[in-house]
């Protein structure tokens, strides 16, 4: 097991409505991601990609169930300290909308988990400034976010969530705010974690993302339908 | 950080630090008023001692008789009274007076040789005029200090001078050191000041308006006093029993106590505009910081997705609506001082009241301006720092 990263044992998530009224959205999931490995998680709307991304993601406490990371179990963790440190130091989270700070620069934005992770002004803006040049975004530093079109957005939120070194990628829809050339050229960035040994995963539901995927994870009403998923022929 | 992200904001910033400055500036300015208000009772009196007695003619409105308070009941009282240290009377009233080519209207008072040293007035040069002067009804004054500038521009010293008052010649024998404030209603720097036989018979005659300064033995003996009076007073003007005063006699203590209350009574009115202004402008500050918070929770959201703790979300947001807050009180300082400079530059206003800045107005001002802007600047990001990042993020 010393290979695993992630780990999901019979996870369950509800959210509750303020009648009272439980809506079980995670109905016991069970997944292992291995280091380096870069999945992608797929199925229905409704059916839970995005929750069960974000509980991986810390962004959420688990309703019920196990949660490994590294071997260890987290699920229970609630310890604000804690989550962000994982949230800071483990993993960088990559969203649909970009969300970045709109009064920002996209070298701001990008240095700013490297506050949080107590990093000085000139190593993490000389880290962000390789990471903008890395992305093909070197010129565009001292612009802020509206001065940017949506593909260069994503490219430095992608830059961000790559500050501080993190072992996991966790990207929601990662192109699903952009045009598919645009689309392509982040999957290209992508598709370059795994010569790094990053483990990948990622929410969508475009079979030409999914593809740049090592496995995908096809999730139906809450629950793992199938662990390696196979994509048609017509891709 | 903070600042950045501040700065980034220049419209929420500016809607925020003006409900601040204009809470800060309008209590400044309130206070003020009121300080202003207390100085110039304090001034007013300070010329007062506070075992005085004024006793006055009944004149203007309310009289139903012409007063027969005359100079000569303050001697009766000098003489009679127990408990009384000092009494002497004046007569005041307003003629021109000229010497050479200038001229002006000024209080003539006609009074008695205790007159100075009850009043705590000191002399300028040569000297004031004694018991014989006023034995002689002497053609002899001492004149103030506005008088000597008026009547002598060229700056000589106007003592054995000639000087002509209403129509009579009178010798300049004393000036007075400049006073400032006023004793009652009158101002000494704007007095001529003769013997009070002298005003009766040569100057004022009946239409002077007479009053007595009298001084009780002691403090506590000032109720006695005043009884004393009132009784050779009614007796001196043959009052029938159960006939009304002819005249008004006050004592200090109740004309301070009066004019005390008085200035408290602003205080408070004005205590409770600053109050109101406060909760309007908190209120101000409360709803540019809560139409906000939508804004705020998101970029909390986000700040927590990207491992930010609650306590460096917390701290930046405390951290900036201190800097805004203390920025928009400082802002507001300096334009109450402002106000306050302006409105004393005004001379139509500055002869009335004289605006004063309290430490209290700017403490009070300052502080609650402040603590509002930064309890509702920050109380959302607290309750926002509360929440899962995900629901935080969702809201828009």
């Amino acid at each position: 097991m010393e290979n695993t990263e992630i780990k999901l044992e019979a996870v369950h998530k509800s959210y509750y409505l303020a009648n009272g009224e439980e809506i079980p959205v995670l109905k016991g999931i069970d997944l292992e991601i291995k280091k380096g490995e870069f999945v992608a998680i797929m199925g229905e709307s409704g059916g839970g990609k995005t929750t069960l991304l974000n509980i991986i993601g810390c962004l959420h406490p688990l309703s019920e169930g196990k949660y490994f990371l590294e071997g260890e179990n987290i699920g229970e963790v609630r310890d604000d300290f804690t989550l962000a440190f994982i949230r800071n130091k483990k993993m960088g989270f990559i969203f649909q909308q970009f969300n970045l700070f709109s009064r920002l620069t996209a070298l701001k934005n990008i240095a700013l988990p490297a506050i949080y992770a107590g990093i000085d002004k000139d190593e993490r803006e000389a880290r962000a400034m390789a990471l903008l040049k890395s992305v093909g975004m070197e010129d565009r530093a001292h612009h802020k976010p509206t001065e940017l079109s949506g593909g260069q957005q994503q490219r430095v939120a992608i830059a961000r969530a790559l500050i501080n070194d993190p072992e996991i990628i966790l990207a929601d829809e990662p192109t699903g705010a952009l045009d598919s050339k645009s689309g392509l050229a982040i999957m290209d960035i992508f598709s370059g974690f795994k010569k790094e040994n990053k483990t990948v995963a990622m929410v969508t539901h475009t079979a030409e993302v999914a593809k740049y995927a090592d496995r995908i994870i096809y999730l139906r009403d809450g629950k793992v339908i199938d662990n390696d998923y196979k994509l048609t022929s017509a891709y | 950080m903070a600042f950045e992200a501040l700065l980034g904001n220049k419209l929420r910033a500016a809607l925020s630090m003006l409900g601040i400055i204009i809470g800060v500036t309008t209590v400044i300015a309130v206070f003020a008023v009121g300080q202003g208000a207390q100085n110039a009772v304090n001034a007013q009196f300070q010329n007062l001692s506070a075992n005085s007695i004024i006793i006055m003619g009944m004149f203007g409105r309310g009289a139903t008789q012409s007063s027969k308070l005359t100079t000569a009941d303050a001697r009766a009282i000098m003489e009679k009274a127990e408990h009384v240290k000092s009494a002497a009377g004046s007569i005041m009233g307003n003629l021109s007076a000229s010497y050479g080519s200038e001229s002006g209207s000024y209080s003539v008072i006609g009074a008695d040789a205790n007159y100075f040293s009850i009043s705590n007035l000191k002399l300028g040069s040569g000297r004031f005029f004694e018991e014989a002067d006023v034995d002689s009804k002497a053609m002899a004054a001492v004149i103030g200090s506005d008088v000597v500038a008026a009547l002598f521009p060229d700056g000589g010293n106007p003592v054995g001078s000639t000087i002509t008052v209403g129509g009579k010649r009178l010798e300049v024998i004393g000036t007075i050191e400049e006073v400032g404030s006023n004793i009652g209603r009158m101002s000494p720097d704007e007095a001529i000041i003769v013997p009070d036989t002298t005003a009766q018979k040569s100057l004022l005659g009946d239409r002077g308006q007479v009053m007595i300064n009298a001084q009780s033995d002691t403090v506590d003996n000032i109720t006695i006093a005043t009884e004393e009076i009132t009784a050779i007073l009614r007796a001196e003007h043959k009052l029938k029993v159960g006939a009304e005063d002819d005249f008004r006699i006050m004592d200090a203590g109740s004309m301070i106590g009066a004019a005390q209350s008085a200035a408290t009574l602003m205080t408070v009115l004005l205590t409770a505009i600053a109050a109101i202004t406060l909760l309007v402008s908190g209120i101000g500050i409360m709803n540019v910081m809560f139409v906000t918070v939508a804004e705020r929770t998101k970029e909390i959201g986000i700040a927590k997705a990207i491992g930010g703790k609650r306590a460096d979300i917390l701290g930046q947001f405390l951290l900036e609506s201190v800097a805004m807050s203390m920025i928009g009180g400082l802002i507001g300082i300096i334009l109450g001082h402002g106000i306050i400079y302006l409105v004393n530059q005004v001379e139509s206003l500055s002869s009335i009241i004289t605006l004063a800045p309290s430490v209290l107005g700017v403490s009070i001002g300052f502080g609650f301006s402040v603590l509002v802007g930064v309890t509702f600047g920050f109380y959302p990001a607290l309750k926002a720092s509360r929440l899962d990042p995900v629901d935080a993020l969702r809201s828009e």
